[in-house]
């Protein structure tokens, strides 16, 4: 395995660290590893890190860079959202390999904002043949909704909170306990650039079958700590129509924290991905 | 700025170089000394800010990984402190070749000021060190970590396996990131009060908030005519854990060290 330091496109370039195998097979997939939230392209808890290493193990090579404005990534002009223009610069990472490696076809992947970067740039660029998404848009179900408020109707507690917040609205109480200490960190903190929002339902379903219908292979990974996600199988359910048969490998860690910080949800999900990302690639090379 | 490996080749080291930008070139480079585990991830952002800041007062500035972390070569479990007092050393030589320098400035965050300060009496082309918020002792930050974990359950209240904990063999695991007992011990050797700095070099301590200060270090260093020590009253929450991974950009310390050093 060998890394290396790249920087692309000008004239604010995009900086990145490309992992490559042993043996590089042009006809083989290349991954894009985009950023999560603000976190600079090493990944949660080093998890992109992790997560290349182990492609290469397998073949693999990949790309983990940061999104303009994000870690070592000056931002560039232009008034685009992330949304709009993360797309664009995964494209940019995509031509690059494609001009250097010869590399022509692409597996994308992503935890949250970049769950939702993988998404879009799926749908815009045909090089790309799968995506891995932990926590991607989500949309709950009559299941989802029978099963949380089954188990909160049991627990006075969730009374008593419910009470709390009807009278914080009647009343405006809450606005009186932020502490000064806190307002004084918010002043630090760099904002998000990237407010996450889920599309419609039906244009998420529109994207899907046309995807499948391309057949992009897609692994999907929910948390527990995604409060619209109740049990495994709700993301196949939230699209009933959509005909993903072996294209989708879906799974719930329903004790994992959104940013994998258990170190035995971070071995799970590095054998999780790296297992799928295997089965694409022989998959690719029996159509080929 | 331009991003790069350097060091052996099987153990290679993830640096951003951030060369001078501006005015009279500084006769000393800067080498920014990580902080661990969340901590370093909250605080890439800052680091980066304060790299540019002193590269437009003249100054060549590295940032880098310790090996095990970040985008440099190994694992966790393959390192220890003295690998990474190493590692310092190793970025220390780079930047001098790279600025043609011959010497440096070091500044460490929390357990990089530690790390830092253990280089620093190692060597003797260092002309100053910046301690930010540093722990004392490397013991200091062992026992901080198990107060935290102490007491915490298998699962969080949220119904999450708990990623806080101390295991059977005595691996610390917290907010995402693992300390073998090998790490750990090796951290509970360094003392600020046990090292010795040559009087040439000059200290700079900056403390955040006053309960991190520790008026026997002061006591100790203030006997020494280098030493100086400032309370900027700034943010220092660096192990808080959200979902978006979010920065801390302290501007009234990054602010102080740039003064300091411009």
């Amino acid at each position: 395995m060998k890394e290396r330091a790249v920087r692309v496109g000008r004239p604010s370039p995009l900086i990145g660290v490309v992992c490559e195998p042993e043996i590089i097979d042009v006809q083989r997939p290349a991954v894009l590893i985009f950023n999560s939230g603000v976190m600079h392209h090493i990944g949660s808890c080093r998890l992109s890190v992790k997560l290349a290493r182990s492609f290469s193990d397998i073949g693999i090579l990949s790309v983990r860079f940061d999104f303009s404005g994000i870690g070592d990534s000056n931002t560039r002009r232009g008034n685009g959202s992330f949304s709009k223009t993360a797309p664009l610069e995964a494209k940019e990472i995509m031509d690059y390999l494609q001009a250097k490696r010869g590399i022509k076809k692409f597996v994308l992947y992503g935890l949250c904002s970049g769950a939702d970067a993988a998404y879009e740039t799926a749908l815009i660029d045909e090089r790309v043949v799968a995506y891995s998404q932990i926590d991607a848009y989500c949309y709950k179900t009559p299941r989802f909704h029978y099963q949380y408020y089954k188990a909160k109707a049991f627990k006075i507690r969730c009374w008593v909170n419910l009470c709390k917040r009807l009278m914080t609205k009647v009343s405006s109480i809450k606005s009186y306990f932020v502490p000064k200490e806190d307002q004084k960190e918010n002043e630090y903190l760099e904002p998000v650039s990237y407010i996450r929002s889920f599309p419609p339902k039906e244009d998420l379903r529109v994207g899907l079958s046309e995807l499948v219908s391309r057949g992009v292979f897609m692994n999907i990974i929910f948390t527990g700590s995604e409060d619209d996600y109740g049990y495994a199988d709700q993301y196949r359910e939230s699209f009933k129509k959509v005909k993903f048969e072996s294209y989708l490998d879906l799974h719930y860690f329903d004790k994992s924290t959104h940013i994998i910080t258990h170190p035995d949800h971070q071995l799970k999900v590095v054998k999780t991905i790296t297992d799928w990302l295997s089965y694409v690639v022989s998959q690719l090379e029996n159509e080929r | 700025m331009t991003p790069f490996f350097f060091g052996e080749s099987k153990n290679q080291l993830y640096g951003v170089l951030h060369p001078m930008q501006a005015g009279v070139k500084k006769p000393a480079a800067i080498v920014l000394c990580n902080p661990f585990g969340q901590e370093y991830m909250r605080s890439h952002r800052a680091y980066r800010q304060l790299a540019i800041m002193l590269s437009k007062q003249g100054y060549d500035v590295l940032r880098f990984d310790y090996r095990g972390t970040g985008d440099s070569a190994l694992n966790l479990d393959q390192v220890n402190a003295h690998d990474w007092i190493d590692d310092i050393g190793v970025a220390i030589d780079e930047v001098k070749d790279i600025a043609n320098v011959e010497q440096v400035n070091l500044i460490g965050l929390r357990l990089g000021g530690l790390l830092a300060a253990s280089a620093c009496t190692q060597r003797e082309d260092i002309k100053s060190l910046i301690l930010w918020d540093s722990f004392v002792s490397g013991k200091q930050y062992i026992t901080e970590l198990e107060s935290q974990i102490e007491g915490e359950g298998l699962l969080s209240v949220n119904g999450e396996l708990n990623s806080n904990y101390k295991n059977k063999s005595g691996i610390i695991n917290f907010n995402g990131f693992s300390l073998s007992s090998d790490l750990q011990k090796s951290m509970k050797i360094l003392n600020l009060m046990k090292m010795k700095f040559s009087g040439k070099k000059s200290i700079f301590n900056i403390i955040s908030h006053e309960e991190a200060i520790s008026f026997s270090f002061i006591e100790y260093m203030k006997e020494k005519n280098n030493f100086q020590s400032e309370l900027i009253d700034a943010p220092h929450d660096w192990n808080y854990v959200d979902k978006y991974g979010g920065i801390l950009l302290p501007q009234p310390i990054i602010q102080g060290i740039v003064n300091r050093l411009g």
